[in-house]
């Protein structure tokens, strides 16, 4: 059987397997064992999943999850979140979707800090999803701004699938942090006019925080600001202990679990029954989400082997169009891929065959680079696999399904593919800051 | 034939496009066609760490690996795989391999956790490895408190008998770790992947020539497919894989020592070349650490030996 | 026979709570250790070798041992649209296919795993760095104690399905 109709098997059995509403850990784990058995026999295909499933468990950056997870319990339980939201929507005063847009900077601090996606978007799906549903904002409109802009925490450096591709492509790492920032920014600045927009065309979506408060003068306000010195504080010493070199960006997240329960008792709300529970809850999330990604990675390898590889070389060498449509081609290979393999299944197979494509065409591999890193963005949010969705779903609010998840972020793929051609076809964009490091 | 390798190179390393340009070709030509070798990247089929049972089980058809992965699973291979401080050149330790007890020595390793389901074909290094470091280290002292990132293998024991202090971070965060100072040094990879990855723009004073870390690689191949191939089959494959390690360590070097001089002279990068006699303070520590890594099993104790006879015979060691 | 079987759900439901709740245990020493090392590397400049291990090892802990817990609260992650379109009988069928199917692929699984990790016991295999601990062991036995627990649990499961006495869930299987 030719590689083109394993290809749509496997997609067929995913989709079939999650629309039957098995589990989607256990729908990718059973699409690679059975694909696996029956491609290499029983030995070898025990062996290949058995092999990458185990590495999972090897995957130290993993670890900040968790302690994402943890802080972001805490803060919501002990209030913190709630008096930080009520902060933001009196100092946005009658500014409509002030929450929404101090939500997506939040989200851009936030990934500052991170550099895996799980941990931010689980993050801002236990403090910020509940306190703009409670403010009255748009429930797609809420959703979607959170696994979307949490999603960032991979293009805004630092970033480990920036890493990774700077180690498969050996292009130089410092340079792909430098020109991924902008177009992080850019993406942020497109979901924030998204927004905007919006909200003005149907203002029910964003209603003004009602209470005589958020009437007062921008100066009469500010004494509204204690809500946020806290958790502002507790950003700031995690940024802090990272970028002045204290504590690597995992260390950093142990370090903000730490000061989450700090900042708890600052508020006097700390307590065992408190930490336990906000621990139990984190059991059940990172528990929830170690199978989605046992169950993703078990694809790794297989598909690479059984000639992935090829497929990509057939339709690149059929290809006879200008240069910058190549790269557009390769751009809709990875989306394609995205919607059902792992993203670092992606890198293995497309990297090692784009890679010297990208450069023999005469196209920067650093700029490539930053294109592949807000493809996977895209790769995070679309359906049916999008781990971001998946995310949000372990710790969403009860009654917020996945189909609802998928509908919403709809808007916000179409916003990050603008930004994504934006950077493909204005390079500048991404190159000018790498530039001034030469 | 196609045999699918799975090495331990990334996708865009040195290695991997000097060898699909220049040795890929060759071994259809030296074998009229009978066999093609497909490479695949470090980690892209199974883990770095499960090539050798992949193999066995036929996942892989073979690797092109560096053995210091398999330390953990029987310490010969960290004697094997990167004998600090023990040879000068690639040449000769590759020498050890084809023409002393070097491949013999592979094999014995590669039974104990394959049970004899794969052959080692050859094995040897093509490179050696430059410290990248933020700070400069200049002499043996100036090891003294440094914190260096060191994954398997000997090197952690030799640090730490050096007076640093070896830490355990994941090649992920060891960008992250040298930029901002988390880490001072970390062993990294051949100078000329480390220019590419830009580690030398956060960490400006590598040294190199390193430490004599040479990091040996094995080329195997599943047992049943081997004896499947004619002897003539058999010989081509194991010239070839030599021809291509040779080849490749004469390159390797004319390119590192062509970026270092480049670096050097330029003011951002401070290329640190020790002394021999800090060399020397260096071999003495580490030779008390290969002894003390072999009582670790029967196994390692056999390949120091092996080792050392043959440094013997070339003349590199002297009791 | 109906009374063995209750008995059996009411336990397998206990195991896996107390464990789901004992590895919270895990993950607080996690962070400790793990916000130990910055103090000790950037405090006292003197870096452990123990605490990247011992914290994976900690945390994978946590992951795999809850699994129990997460299966017991329906927590698996799963779409249900179709559940409006077939309605709540039909969807009660599904429920069972889904945990049949599920109860398949970790069988299968566990299968997988477990000559790797029988082999890496019967040798013990290290993690060969500086620490040297026995992690990779360690990691292979408990992947393969998290899947008898996932398959135990979702038998128990299986077993209240039958019985009627699921409780509310919501989507997971
Ligand atoms: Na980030
Ligand atoms: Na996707």
């Amino acid at each position: 059987m030719g590689i083109e109709s394993i290809t749509f098997l496997i997609v067929a059995a995913l989709l079939a397997l999650m629309a039957l509403g098995v589990p989607l850990g256990i729908t990718t784990l059973t699409v690679s064992l059975g694909t696996a058995l029956l491609y290499f026999g029983e030995r070898a295909g025990y062996f290949i999943v058995a092999a990458n499933v185990s590495e999972v468990l090897h995957k130290y950056e993993l670890i900040a999850v968790p302690f994402f997870v943890f802080m972001a319990n805490v803060l919501e339980r002990s209030g913190i979140a709630k008096s930080l939201f009520d902060s933001m929507a009196i100092m946005g005063g009658r500014f409509r979707g002030s929450v929404a847009v101090q939500t997506c900077i939040v989200a851009v601090l936030l990934a500052a800090m991170s550099g895996i996606m799980g941990g931010e978007i689980v993050m801002l799906g236990l403090i910020a999803l509940p306190q703009m549903l409670r403010l009255g904002y748009d429930r797609k409109l809420s959703i979607g701004i959170i696994c979307a802009a949490g999603a960032l925490a991979t293009l805004i450096p630092p970033s480990v699938v920036l890493i990774v591709y700077g180690l498969a492509a050996q292009v130089s790492i410092t340079k792909l942090f430098a020109a991924s920032a902008v177009p992080g920014l850019i993406l942020a600045s497109l979901f924030i006019c998204y927004i905007l927009v919006r909200v003005r065309l149907n203002p029910a979506m964003a209603p003004i925080f009602d209470i005589p408060e958020t009437g007062l003068p921008f100066f009469q306000r500010l004494k509204f600001l204690k809500g946020v010195v806290l958790p502002a504080l507790l950003i700031a010493t995690v940024l802090g202990v990272i970028y002045t070199g204290v504590a690597t960006v995992t260390e950093a997240a142990a370090i903000g679990a730490v000061g989450a329960l700090g900042v708890a008792a600052v508020r006097k709300e700390l307590n065992w029954v408190m930490a336990r529970d906000a621990m139990r809850q984190t059991v059940l999330t990172v528990g929830s989400i170690i199978w989605l990604v046992l169950g993703a990675v078990s694809l790794i390898g297989i598909y690479n082997r059984i000639g992935g590889g090829d497929f990509l070389h057939g339709i690149l060498t059929s290809l006879d169009i200008a240069p910058i449509w190549v790269i557009v081609v390769m751009m809709l290979i990875v989306m394609l891929l995205g919607t059902f393999l792992e993203w670092i299944a992606i890198i293995f197979i497309t990297v090692p065959i784009f890679a010297p494509v990208v450069t023999d065409l005469g196209f920067d591999p650093i700029w490539f680079g930053v294109l592949f890193a807000m493809n996977i963005q895209i790769y995070y949010l679309s359906p049916p696999f999008g781990p971001a969705c998946f995310f949000l779903k372990s710790v969403a609010p009860k009654g917020i399904e996945l189909q609802e998840i998928f509908l919403a972020v709809l808007p916000f793929i179409a916003l990050q593919a603008t930004g994504l051609f934006l950077v493909l076809f204005f390079p500048q964009l991404a190159l000018w800051l790498p530039a001034l490091l030469d | 034939e196609t045999l699918t390798i799975q090495t331990s190179f990334n996708a865009g390393d040195f290695s991997t496009k000097y060898l699909t340009e220049n040795w890929l070709p060759k071994i259809q030509e030296m074998t009229d066609g009978r066999i093609e070798i497909e490479l695949t990247p470090s980690g892209s089929v199974v883990p770095s760490r499960d090539t050798p049972e992949a193999v066995a089980a036929g996942v892989i058809d073979g690797d092109f690996t560096s053995v210091n992965y398999f330390a953990g699973l029987e310490p010969a291979y960290a004697i094997m795989g990167d004998l600090i401080s023990g040879y000068d050149t690639p040449e000769q330790m590759l020498g050890f391999c084809r023409d002393g007890g070097g491949e013999a020595m592979m094999q014995k390793a590669a039974d104990s956790v394959a049970d004899g389901e794969v052959t080692v074909v050859a094995c040897g290094p093509y490179s050696r490895e430059a410290l990248v470091a933020r700070v400069p280290i200049r002499t043996f002292e100036d090891l003294e408190g440094k914190k260096i990132r060191s994954p398997e293998g000997l090197a952690a024991a030799v640090f730490q008998a050096a007076g640093a202090s070896p830490v355990a971070i994941p090649f992920s965060e060891v960008f992250g770790a040298l930029e901002k100072g988390i880490v001072d040094a970390a062993d990294a990879s051949a100078y000329v992947n480390n220019d590419a990855t830009g580690l030398h723009d956060v960490a400006p004073y590598p040294l190199y020539p390193g430490i004599h870390s040479m990091p040996s690689m094995q080329f195997t191949v599943n047992t049943e497919t081997w004896e499947s191939l004619s002897e003539e089959d058999q010989a081509a494959l194991r010239k070839w894989w030599y021809d291509a390690m040779y080849a490749m360590a004469a390159e390797v070097s004319k390119k590192d020592q062509e970026l270092a001089a480049r670096d050097d002279a330029s003011e951002d990068i401070e290329v640190i070349d020790w002394a021999q006699e800090d060399r020397d303070q260096l071999r003495e520590v580490a030779r008390e650490q290969w002894k003390a890594y072999a009582q670790k099993s029967e196994l390692a104790q056999e390949a120091l030996q092996a080792n050392l006879d043959y440094m013997k015979e070339i003349g590199l060691f002297k009791d | 026979m109906k009374r063995i079987l209750s008995t059996y759900t009411e336990l397998m439901d206990r195991v896996s709570v107390f464990l789901g709740q004992a590895c919270t245990v895990f993950l607080f020493a996690c962070i400790a250790v793990s916000a130990l090392e910055v103090v000790l590397r950037y405090g006292f400049d003197s870096p452990t070798v123990w605490s990247t291990e011992l914290a994976m090892a900690l945390c994978a802990s946590a992951w795999v041992l809850s699994v129990g817990y997460v299966t017991e609260r329906s927590r698996h992650i799963s779409i249900t649209m179709l559940e409006l379109l077939v309605g709540p009988r039909t969807w009660h069928v599904f429920r069972l296919i889904q945990m049949l199917i599920a109860a398949g692929a970790i069988l299968v699984l566990t299968l997988a795993l477990w000559d790797p990790a029988m082999k890496a016991i019967s040798r013990v295999e290290h993690s060969g760095t500086a620490m040297n601990s026995i992690q990779p062991t360690y990691l292979k036995a408990l992947l393969v104690v998290g899947c008898i627990l996932y398959l135990l649990q979702l038998l128990s499961n299986i077993i209240r399905w039958a019985l009627g006495t699921e409780r509310e869930t919501s989507g997971g299987h």
